[in-house]
């Protein structure tokens, strides 16, 4: 049997799953979104072909293993608040909604759209809806989302909505309604991308069958939008997209969303309000945004007028938008609209605003500040959801007294909804598919004179309220010639005409991407030196390999502090593991790599999405290794992870070689020579017996690469000098000291900040010349059992590279100091 | 009554302050007992770009941005008033307290935003305290100026004024725990009573004549900022009362701007960019009847 078949005939029993939390014969029975209630798939599902139709559990569980892949790759995650981040989740089997389907949810949205667009531009500006008692004044004023520094009489913004996000669900009856609003910033249209990447991927022929409306000409109609929105006047207008940074819990939406848009990430520490405009810090340079997309809550957006402790924000961003210099999207204040008191007076503010009948209906909530409706409410208490107007109240968090409690002393802040049974669809959970419920988050653009419903959306599959998957959503086409989204005209994204701008915070996460990077490389290879020596001499510690193996583990503990035991040979094991594996080990390669995520995460739009597979790769690498303790996986999880870094240097080198490049670059080039320094000075500087040496100088040129050039050079025989002169002091080894400074130096000059005699750059040219003028043979000898010179060489030159890297950053990466209240004044006084 | 106000403010830093933006509200209100008939707000070092605008409430807000390096920022207003003595109709405060709360009134033509301020606010919330604080006063059916002046009489003799009891970010519970405060406190605290109740009341920002009419005692609060709360009454304006100085508003009280509670219309705020570790402010007001 097929998987869908067996679900249609499961579903169509006459036991068919019931709503919950209810006794099973009186709760009501949900609308499946695949079966009707005669057991046979609904019209959108029959037109599927056959390829669907005849999917089988066995391969279903194999696509959702590559959706786990092509997620992992992407580096898709989602992160609950005060919660790790975590794998977004996305199920096999898409939601299929027919043309009939969708056609009162299409005509529904855009009404709805038009209608808080139309409700917003009144609360900002004459208010009539209070005034005239169309709805009651304190459902608006005690709304923490009223901003009223956006609420004055000269900023009247008309169309204060571009882009908003409406939550529906589908009743038993299998009607839409509307579950709640997303108007400030809604989230969701990236991970709504990315699904249908994957899923496209995953599901190809199936796919490409079903005649479903594709969603890129939705995006380009969004860039469009956007570029619109600007200040009149404006021939090429900048638009950012303005995020709170890489630790929001949305951070891949934000930043897939602008860089298929093709628009700059910003924070709001990258640009600064002058003249009343808005402006980018670029290389020192000011550049003027016109358009800020902006998924940062308005409370925190200026710390002038609003949340004064805010660090996400620009001081007078609302000054620049009162002056019309900037318009933000959507307009600041549009939080109000996020309100579920306002559903039970959507229908009044249909025939006050728009002079026509609501067309989508909400789901029934009642405002618990009308006295009557909270005594209707207490009849049926325990039957309906209390939710504060505004999130200013968890109510989740509280206990049944406790919340009586507070809606009691202030019932105009909370309102009560019903709970209906959403419609469910199948689910692959624990290896088998089963009915679950699902919500369907859909966006609506404003595109011309009107707004246009996404032809699609982003479903949530969920347990209770909390969502636990998501699902890609398919609307099929009426006929096969429709043009897609109903966008025949809308002009492609040309995302190659945006040039990135380089803003200082975005050069240092380059740069510490370019430093983890190297670092993590450097100490795999050390790990898999060590490694092997350990294969051949953990039993025997005491032998020329043991010492050598000790030392080596020596160096590697200096690099990546830690517990170190030298005498038992089954910690070597763990040791490395643990230098391997241990993201809280400070430098250790899984705390390296974490950086190095999170340099790469602030930085997502500038970064090829090879760069998050090459992150795949070595997760599953290291997954592998905690789940397998023989001794080879040692060798083999840090190989893998060494070819996952490799391609990750294949594809930054792949990358225009602009400044950010360069910048990138040049961390690395720092760090490989801060690196081959630190390895010489904990190994060669002491003198530990011929054969002990042997075993080392073979590992250091190993862990350097550089065995076969020293073969090549020297004839095999590896003495200190020649170690020395071919890591320090050879311009032609790609891992010497001469070459990576060399490397250094062309890539700080072709920043733009660099002169010729700027402090980096002078720091380099000492050093250089410092490395030049010593003469390996000068640094080799022994005094007792150590090599004094050379000691002392290599600690001047460790203090020296770390003065380049101070004074690298302080030219090159200076981000601007952040904003503080001067304190307010008139406080004290009578 | 014409009063001219000069209002200084002053900060320092430690070091250079490379940037500054600032709100100020320092800009008396035309209403129709009060007069503005000369006014201007002079910053040192001179902005970059300033400009002024309506807020919500009808308030003039002042919006600057410097980009001087500077150690010293000096903001100074100067305002010439006329100011004439309040009238208010003894048959609308003499309605029951109750008849008073823009929620029972849709019949009043401003009852819709005067309910704005009947809610509670960022930092003025309405604990049970403050709300039993009120109680002993409204009683039902008692008429509602008199009701709400013994409010602020009770508050005046009730609470010490004593600076540093309280600070910017006490809370109505944290005075009335501490039984003393400044005049935001008072005012605000008067807020909180009155409107957990379901009166509407603003928070008022401006300042008080001090030359002492002959014969009389000098009235506290000489040649400051100053604030008091104002009560709606329903057709017949809004009640001023001061309760730092027990008394009701009078043609000595320079009406600046209002809101919801401080934070809308503080004198002056702001945001800076500096390496500087300490900042040190001065404020001086002179009010001079002419």
């Amino acid at each position: 049997m097929t998987v869908l078949r067996d679900y249609a005939s499961e579903v169509g029993q006459p036991t068919r799953p019931r709503e919950r939390e209810g006794p099973p014969d009186a709760a009501p029975a949900r609308y499946d979104e695949v079966v009707d209630a005669d057991g046979s798939l609904r019209p959108a599902w029959r037109t599927l072909a056959a390829s669907a139709l005849e999917i089988t559990d066995v391969q279903l569980r194999r696509v959702q293993r590559d959706i786990g892949r092509f997620l992992g790759d992407d580096g898709v995650t989602y992160r609950r608040p005060g919660e790790p981040g975590s794998r977004w989740r996305l199920d096999p089997l898409p939601l299929v909604l027919s043309a009939q389907d969708w056609a009162p949810l299409e005509v529904g949205l855009a009404q709805r759209a038009e209608l808080l667009n139309a409700l917003l531009a009144d609360l900002h500006g004459p208010r009539s809806v209070l005034a005239q008692g169309v709805v009651p004044p304190a459902v608006v004023y005690a709304h923490q989302g009223f901003l009223r520094v956006a609420a004055r009489p000269g900023t009247v913004d008309d169309r204060p909505l571009l882009l908003t996000a409406t939550d529906v669900a589908r009743t038993p009856a299998g009607d839409w309604v509307v579950v709640a609003d997303r108007t400030q910033a809604p989230s969701g249209l990236g991970y709504a991308m990315e699904n249908r990447h994957v899923i496209s991927r995953v599901l190809p022929q199936m796919y490409r069958d079903a005649g479903l409306h594709q969603v890129g000409p939705f995006l380009q109609a969004v860039r469009s939008t956007l570029m619109q929105a600007a200040p009149e006047h404006v021939d090429d207008p900048r638009v950012v997209v303005l995020t709170p940074g890489s630790a929001s819990e949305t951070a891949f939406d934000q930043a897939h969303l602008a860089s298929s848009l093709g628009f700059p990430l910003v924070q709001g520490s990258d640009l600064v309000v002058r003249s009343g405009a808005v402006w980018m810090r670029v290389f020192g340079r000011l550049e003027r945004v016109d358009v800020i997309l902006r998924r940062v809550d308005a409370p925190w957006c200026d710390p002038l007028e609003l949340r004064g402790d805010s660090q996400l924000g620009v001081p007078g961003l609302l000054e620049a938008v009162r002056r019309g210099s900037v318009r933000i999207v959507n307009g600041l204040g549009s939080g109000v609209l996020e309100n579920p008191a306002l559903l039970p007076y959507m229908a009044r503010l249909c025939e006050h605003l728009l002079d026509e009948p609501l067309r989508l209906p909400s789901v029934p909530t009642s405002w618990l500040g009308d006295p009557d409706a909270l005594a209707l409410a207490r009849e049926r208490w325990d039957e309906l959801a209390v939710r504060s107007i505004d999130r200013s109240v968890d109510v989740d968090r509280l206990g049944p007294a406790e919340l009586l409690a507070r809606v009691q002393a202030e019932p105009h802040r909370f309102a009560a909804q019903e709970l209906p049974a959403w419609s469910q669809a199948p689910r692959l959970a624990g290896g088998a598919v089963r009915p679950q419920s699902v919500a369907l988050r859909t966006f609506t653009l404003r595109y011309g004179s009107s707004y246009r419903p996404m032809l699609g959306g982003l479903a949530s599959v969920l347990d209770g309220a909390r969502s636990v998957s998501s699902k890609d959503v398919w609307v099929l086409k009426d006929t096969p010639d429709q043009p897609d989204q109903g966008l025949a005209e809308v002009l492609a994204v040309t995302s190659s005409s945006s040039v990135t701008p380089l803003v200082p915070r975005v050069l240092e996460d380059l740069f510490w991407f370019g430093r983890y990077a190297e670092r993590a490389e450097d100490t795999l290879r050390l790990v898999l030196v060590a490694h092997a020596l350990a294969e051949d001499f953990r039993a025997r510690p005491y032998s020329a390999g043991g010492v050598a193996l000790r030392v080596l583990r020596g160096a590697l503990l200096h690099q990546v502090p830690g517990p170190y035991d030298a005498g038992d040979g089954e910690s070597v094991d763990a040791d490395l593991r643990s230098v391997l594996l241990d993201v809280e080990r400070s430098a250790s390669v899984a705390h390296s790599f974490a950086a190095l995520r999170g340099a790469a995460e602030g930085v997502r739009d500038q970064l090829s999405v090879d760069v998050f597979r090459a992150f795949g790769a070595t997760e599953r690498a290291a997954a592998l290794l905690d789940a397998n303790d023989h001794s080879l996986q040692v060798t083999e999880s840090a190989e893998r992870m060494l070819t996952g870094l490799l391609a990750l240097h294949g594809a930054t080198a792949s990358m225009v070689h602009d400044e950010g490049w360069e910048t990138l670059e040049a961390g690395r080039a720092l760090e490989r020579c801060l690196q081959v320094v630190a390895l010489l000075r904990r190994t060669v500087t002491v003198r530990r017996g011929i054969d002990v040496d042997r075993h080392l100088h073979q590992g250091v040129l190993t862990a350097t690469e550089s065995a076969i050039t020293h073969r090549r050079r020297y004839r095999g025989f590896v003495r200190v000098t020649s170690l020395v002169e071919l890591l320090l002091a050879d311009p032609a080894n790609p891992r010497s000291l001469r070459f990576n400074l060399e490397t250094l130096r062309r890539h700080v000059a072709a920043l733009p900040a660099s002169t010729g005699a700027s402090r980096p750059e002078r720091l380099l040219d000492d050093l250089v010349d410092e490395v030049d003028r010593t003469h390996v043979a000068e640094l080799v000898p022994i005094e007792g059992e150590s090599r004094p010179n050379l000691e002392r060489h290599l600690d001047s030159l460790t203090i020296h590279l770390l003065r380049v890297a101070e004074a690298f950053a302080g030219t090159h990466l200076a981000t601007a100091p952040t904003p503080r209240a001067f304190g307010l004044s008139g406080r004290g006084t009578r | 009554m014409r009063l001219d106000v000069t209002h200084r403010t002053t900060y320092t830093y430690d070091d250079d302050v490379t940037g500054s933006y600032g709100i100020a509200y320092l800009t008396p209100r035309d209403l129709p007992w009060q007069r503005v008939v000369a006014h201007q707000v002079d910053v040192d070092p001179e902005p970059l770009d300033r400009s002024t605008d309506v807020d919500h409430y009808g308030n003039t807000a002042t919006y600057f941005q410097l980009d001087t390096p500077h150690r010293t920022l000096d903001v100074v207003a100067h305002s010439v008033v006329e100011i004439d003595e309040p009238v208010l109709d003894p048959v609308a405060l003499g309605v029951p307290w109750e008849q008073a709360r823009p929620s029972v009134r849709p019949d009043v033509p401003d009852a819709w935003s005067a309910l704005d301020l009947a809610l509670a606010s960022p930092s003025v919330d309405q604990p049970a305290a403050a709300h039993a604080y009120a109680a002993t006063s409204l009683t039902p059916g008692r008429p509602l100026g008199e009701a709400v002046l013994e409010v602020m009489h009770r508050v005046h003799a009730d609470f010490a004024y004593e600076q540093g009891a309280t600070t910017v970010t006490s809370t109505i519970a944290d005075v009335l725990e501490a039984r003393a405060g400044v005049c935001q406190d008072f005012a605000q605290l008067t807020l909180s009573c009155l409107r957990s109740h379901g009166l509407a009341v603003r928070y008022v920002s401006g300042y008080l004549a001090t030359e002492p009419p002959p014969g009389k005692e000098r009235v506290v609060g000489a040649d400051a900022t100053h604030a008091w709360a104002a009560v709606w009454v329903p057709g017949g304006g809004w009640l001023a009362l001061d309760p730092t100085n027990d008394q009701p508003g009078n043609e000595r009280y320079v009406t600046v701007a209002w809101g919801r509670e401080y934070s809308d219309v503080p004198p002056l705020k702001g945001v800076i960019f500096t390496e500087a570790k300490t900042s040190t402010l001065a404020v001086a007001v002179d009010v001079v009847p002419v």
